[in-house]
């Protein structure tokens, strides 16, 4: 679904990624994990098709990127570290926005369907700023859901969230996985990463380092196969 | 899942839906307007206050004054329109939305002018109790009708680029006010023309031509280049 | 262009501006006639005329800049585009203030707010607030890109402000493809052009101006583009050592 190929990036004479390889298949749950400034926000956002690629090769669904983004776009849903809601629109308001952006057909039903999942119809009359952070990492998959993409980039949806809300954010993630959901999610927390995905992948440096199935290998394995290779004891296990 | 749908109705339904949301938010915060609005009256009042000794002098430079306040007041409402799309980095989700980025320019410039006619309906009522003259001509309100159109398309572009700088407001004025002034010399002009107790309409009829021109190529020149100002 | 062959060009040209400038000085003072009415002030008229156009065609190399660095984003664009700008701003600022020394004679003031000195006004401003456009960007490629889209919007607005003063009445008297609008300012500005062989020979004069005007625009803007190239590589060079020291 995504064939990322040799991709760099530079920021004028700083490269940010070097040579990215990058296979996820249709269906797949990659996780995408690294030190801080590896360029993981970076290559989420050129899949995502807001940043050009330098040079390189990415596909989604078999179009090229940057080429084809308009065709691209449809087919992908992004929550990314902001919540990308207005604060001043109500919950459903949000909702109706992007399914209108999105011609989501039927969006009336759909919207309120999607408000019990993520267990906000009570709350959807009150405008987004009032929300507690958790509430508002819920209505953002939910948008990010709402026109069904077959593929769902997550960049740290974790990020600020308790752990009743990390919960149902896992729950919703798997339900996205069953439904067949192309997942490719970037995080910190590398134990967890690691539980919930297919396969994991680190990146260094503007490079994948290690890719792997995540059933041939085991959380303190993992832990010790990241030090070394980033050189980095990341903090692990708890928020 | 891609619905049947025809290139140009799907560009003017996300448009509409941005320019429905922005009044959405607004209709919630009576933001933009309730400042726009407080400026401007702070704007005449300083004004009238300067030119209090001579209040034949402060008719005079009405139409100027008019004019002034639009634009210092509009820079306002710029600013606030597109910096909601930076809050929560909105502006991401409106550009993996599968929606032409013209239409994201076209829909600002519509929300923008729908809220500065609105500012603009209150000061021809202001202007026209205050200075004693006829502001609220069918010919005046086209002039600020086309004129508001080219500023504001000049405007959003323009902001578009600014609220991406480390200055952001600051900036602004300093980029937009001179890019607009070959568009509000000819638009104050022909106000004062249309107000005056015998106007020239030739004057008039030219200058409403050159604002016509200059909405044209504005909308045009932004229409086109936007895309370039947010996509990396 | 690789350096040495820009070196090179470089060296040329700043001897054949030098040369040229030199030539359109003598034509200046030592071919041309005394006009008629204003006397010997009248040569300055020259270089007015001279450094305007290179400032027309300043903006205008850097419109078309701007738009093939949107085209194709390339480094050199942008650095055409800048070096442009930048002395193309230079010419206009000389513009003016040749003119207003002519002008003090000629209107008996320094400054007048015409329509085509309020346009001068404003393209300076446009083109001023330009750098500080640039100033405010850290990122290279963004810069060039708003700049570009900046570039295109300034001179779409400043020939539409050109458009509207050849429509107004004007002290100031057109040189350059008159309207008959403007034929009585021409009246007080430049005066009646003397009949015959004066005529001839300020006709001469002024296209001499002209060209030696555009040699030294070349000149400069290629020095500008020297001067940014190597600011360029000394940029990079800067990067590798650092990166170096990092044990990149």
């Amino acid at each position: 679904m995504i064939q990322i190929a040799g991709l760099v990036k530079n920021y004028g004479v700083t490269p940010v990624l070097r040579g990215v390889q990058l296979h996820v298949a249709a269906g797949e749950f990659v996780t995408l994990v690294g030190p801080n400034g590896a360029g993981k926000s970076t290559l989420m956002r050129i899949v995502a098709t807001l940043l050009k690629p330098t040079a390189g090769e990415v596909k989604i669904g078999g179009w090229a990127l940057p080429q084809h983004g308009d065709r691209v776009r449809r087919y992908i849903g992004l929550v990314s570290h902001q919540t990308l809601l207005y604060g001043d629109l109500t919950a459903a308001e949000n909702l109706h926005f992007y399914a209108r952006l999105y011609s989501v057909p039927d969006a009336e039903a759909r919207i309120g369907r999607a408000l019990k999942q993520v267990g906000l119809a009570a709350r959807q009359r009150d405008p987004v700023r009032t929300f507690s952070r958790g509430m508002m990492q819920r209505l953002t998959i939910a948008r990010a859901t709402l026109h069904e993409p077959e593929v769902l980039l997550l960049d740290e949806p974790y990020t600020g969230l308790d752990q009743d809300a990390a919960q149902l954010l896992d729950d919703l993630l798997l339900r996205e996985q069953g439904n067949g959901r192309t997942i490719l999610l970037i995080t910190h927390d590398l134990v967890h990463g690691l539980d919930l995905c297919d396969r994991i992948a680190i990146l260094n440096r503007g490079k994948i380092v290690v890719s792997l199935n995540s059933q041939e290998v085991t959380s303190g394995e993992f832990l010790e196969l990241y030090a070394a290779h980033t050189g980095r004891k990341e903090v692990t296990g708890g928020k | 899942m891609a619905r049947p749908k025809s290139a140009t109705s799907s560009f003017w339904t996300a448009v509409w839906s941005i320019v429905w949301k922005d009044l959405r938010i607004e209709q919630h915060t009576r933001q933009t307007m309730s400042v726009m609005l407080m400026f401007s009256l702070v704007v005449v009042v300083m004004f009238n206050f300067a030119l209090s000794t001579d209040l034949d002098a402060a008719r005079q430079v009405s139409t100027g004054l008019l004019w002034a306040t639009i634009i210092l007041a509009g820079t306002l409402g710029l600013n606030r329109s597109l910096s909601i799309e930076r809050e929560n980095q909105t502006i991401d989700a409106l550009l993996i939305a599968p929606v032409d980025r013209r239409g994201i320019y076209l829909a600002k410039v519509i929300s923008v002018t729908i809220f500065t006619l609105l500012l603009e309906v209150a000061l021809v009522f202001i202007f026209t109790i205050f200075f004693n003259k006829p502001f609220w001509q069918p010919a005046a309100l086209l002039v600020l009708f086309l004129g508001t159109i080219g500023y504001v398309a000049a405007g959003v572009l323009i902001t578009s680029m600014t609220i991406q700088t480390r200055s952001r407001e600051v900036l602004l004025p300093i980029l937009l006010l001179p890019i607009v002034l070959p568009l509000i010399l000819p638009a104050a002009i022909a106000t004062a023309e249309i107000v005056s107790l015998q106007p020239q309409m030739d004057t008039v009829n030219s200058s409403i031509s050159l604002i016509a021109a200059y909405d044209l190529a504005i909308l045009a020149v932004g229409f086109f280049s936007y895309p370039f100002l947010v996509e990396s | 262009m690789n350096m040495t062959r820009l070196n090179r060009t470089v060296t040329i040209l700043n001897v054949l501006a030098f040369l040229s400038l030199l030539v359109s000085i003598g034509f200046i003072f030592l071919y041309a006639p005394i006009e008629r009415s204003m006397g010997n002030v009248q040569r300055i008229f020259y270089f007015h005329v001279g450094t305007a156009w290179v400032g027309s065609i300043a903006f205008f190399v850097a419109l078309v800049a701007g738009a093939l660095y949107l085209w194709r984003p390339q480094r050199r664009w942008d650095t055409i585009a800048l070096s442009s700008v930048e002395v193309g701003l230079v010419f206009l600022t000389v513009t003016t203030a040749a003119g207003s020394v002519w002008g003090k004679p000629a209107w008996n003031t320094w400054w007048e707010w015409s329509p085509r000195l309020t346009l001068i006004t404003i393209a300076w401003l446009v083109y001023a607030a330009y750098f500080m456009l640039r100033g405010a960007i850290e990122d290279e490629e963004k810069r060039g890109r708003f700049a570009a889209v900046y570039v295109i919007v300034s001179f779409v607005s400043i020939i539409l402000a050109y458009v509207s003063i050849r429509i107004w009445r004007d002290i100031h008297p057109v040189v350059f493809g008159g309207t008959l609008e403007s034929a009585q300012g021409a009246e007080q500005g430049l005066q009646d052009i003397a009949p015959g062989l004066a005529s001839m020979r300020m006709g001469i004069t002024l296209t001499v101006n002209v060209v030696s005007f555009s040699l030294i625009y070349l000149a400069w803007l290629m020095n500008r583009i020297r001067l940014q190239m190597l600011k360029d590589e000394v940029t990079t060079l800067k990067m590798r050592v650092a990166a170096r020291l990092q044990g990149g």
